[in-house]
């Protein structure tokens, strides 16, 4: 066991009285790419939930960089960026005040140049002062992604990140994760199918 | 952090400008409809105007409370929102923002309500209208306050509406009473300090609570 990265230890997890994992330990070590596989209900999501600090294990304990995940708070999320199935943006607002108003929950003064370039590099940049209902779904997922290049972060768990994506956005985002874990970033991510773009260190399977 | 979630929050909200609209206009409706349902006499007014006037507020409060956490809920920025700025600052930012554009509203419109009424005959000349004001001013964000909570805790029972009318109402019974008795000794020219005394303390312990509670509720109810 390392004091770096994330690690969870002895964790069941629960749902509905119907236990999903018992007793799973998992390592997730800077600068590796890791991916969780598994069918549909066998508790992927809620694994990552859990991790994310969303969801409260039954029992176990999770450590980031040697240190429980609880008594850190604020500190562990700042690290952190949990993409979910829920693109977690509103309908309401434009593309360029959605991303700005996580950008500045990370404490980014400015991130309007963040944004550009985020926006550029997927190809929305023309929209961004569309309203986010006004896209199409593979829009929506794209601007998801922008938080990817926009906020600082340490660890990524991505909830089946290359869902709804055309080919040339995959390949982005498999280069993207590849060079965050090249700079010391921790990934775990889900997908029903093995991203052939990407270079996995560790997979992961949940099996019922 | 907090400025950024608040300005969110204000940001929608003005994209999404019926929901503000409909809790103002239930209000003005409900006590509207009394002079026409009971009697024009101002002394019959008089007496009953403080009680509904403030089951009103209390009432369009309730009814603004429907739209706390749920589009937050639904599009998944809730989580994220809690996860990045924590659940104290995510129900803080929220509650202000749902008093600044429903409770707030309430009371600059309650002179009105009040020359509807018959409290006051001009528009801000008037001792009761002031007292009126005051009254819901300390009042309304406590409502808010208490929603918060009831809606944090609603969240978890799958958003159920009911649950949050039957958590909510009896907490605010105390309120009612004072900021209606408060009006009332106004009206008919006896002290009304102790009664504002009252709600100001009952706003405040709601500050010190609320906040807290709301975003404990809350983390147990996204998980």
């Amino acid at each position: 066991m390392t004091n770096k990265g994330l690690l969870a230890s002895d964790l069941t997890i629960s749902r509905a009285e119907h236990v999903l994992l018992e007793g799973a330990e998992l390592e997730l070590a800077p600068s590796t790419i890791t991916y969780l596989y598994g069918e549909n209900g066998s508790g992927k999501t809620s694994l990552m939930r859990c991790l994310s600090g969303l969801l409260q294990a039954d029992s176990g304990k999770i450590y980031w960089n040697g240190q429980p995940i609880t008594s850190l708070d604020s500190e562990y999320f700042q690290d952190l960026i949990f993409l979910a199935h829920a693109l977690s943006m509103k309908a309401e607002l434009t593309i360029l005040e959605n991303l700005s108003f996580y950008a500045r929950l990370r404490g980014i003064k400015d991130p309007k140049s963040l944004i550009d370039d985020a926006t550029s590099q997927l190809g929305i940049a023309q929209l961004q002062n569309r309203r986010f209902a006004e896209l199409s779904a593979g829009q929506q997922h794209k601007v998801a992604l922008c938080r990817l290049v926009i906020e600082p972060a340490k660890i990524w768990i991505l909830d089946e990140p290359f869902v709804n994506l055309d080919k040339a956005t995959r390949h982005w985002l498999a280069l993207l994760i590849q060079e965050f874990a090249k700079q010391g970033g921790t990934v775990l991510f889900t997908s029903h199918h093995e991203i052939e773009e990407l270079a996995i260190d560790q997979r992961i399977g949940i099996e019922h | 952090m907090f400025r950024a979630l608040l300005k969110k929050e204000l940001m929608v909200a003005r994209r999404n400008w019926i929901g503000i609209v409909i809790p103002l206009f239930f209000f003005v409706m409900v006590v509207s409809l009394f002079p026409f349902g009971v009697s024009p006499e101002a002394p019959t007014l008089q007496k009953i105007a403080p009680g509904i006037i403030w089951v009103a507020a209390l009432l369009a409060t309730l009814l603004s409370l429907e739209q706390f956490y749920r589009s937050d809920y639904q599009d998944g920025s809730l989580e994220q929102t809690l996860l990045i700025a924590g659940p104290t600052q995510v129900a803080s930012a929220k509650i202000l923002a749902h008093w600044l554009l429903t409770g707030l509203p309430l009371v600059i419109v309650s002179p009105l309500l009040g020359i509807l009424m018959q409290i006051n005959h001009g528009f801000i000349d008037s001792n009761h209208t002031w007292v009126l004001m005051l009254s819901l001013l300390l009042g309304t964000p406590t409502l808010c306050l208490i929603g918060a909570v009831g809606m944090s805790l609603a969240l978890a029972a799958n958003r159920n509406g009911m649950l949050v009318a039957v958590l909510v109402l009896p907490l605010y019974v105390p309120i009612l009473i004072f900021g209606t008795s408060t009006v009332t000794a106004s009206l008919e020219n006896f002290s009304y300090n102790g009664q504002l005394a009252i709600l100001a303390a009952l706003l405040m312990i709601a500050l010190v609570m609320s906040p807290f509670a709301a975003g404990r509720a809350l983390k147990i109810s996204v998980s």
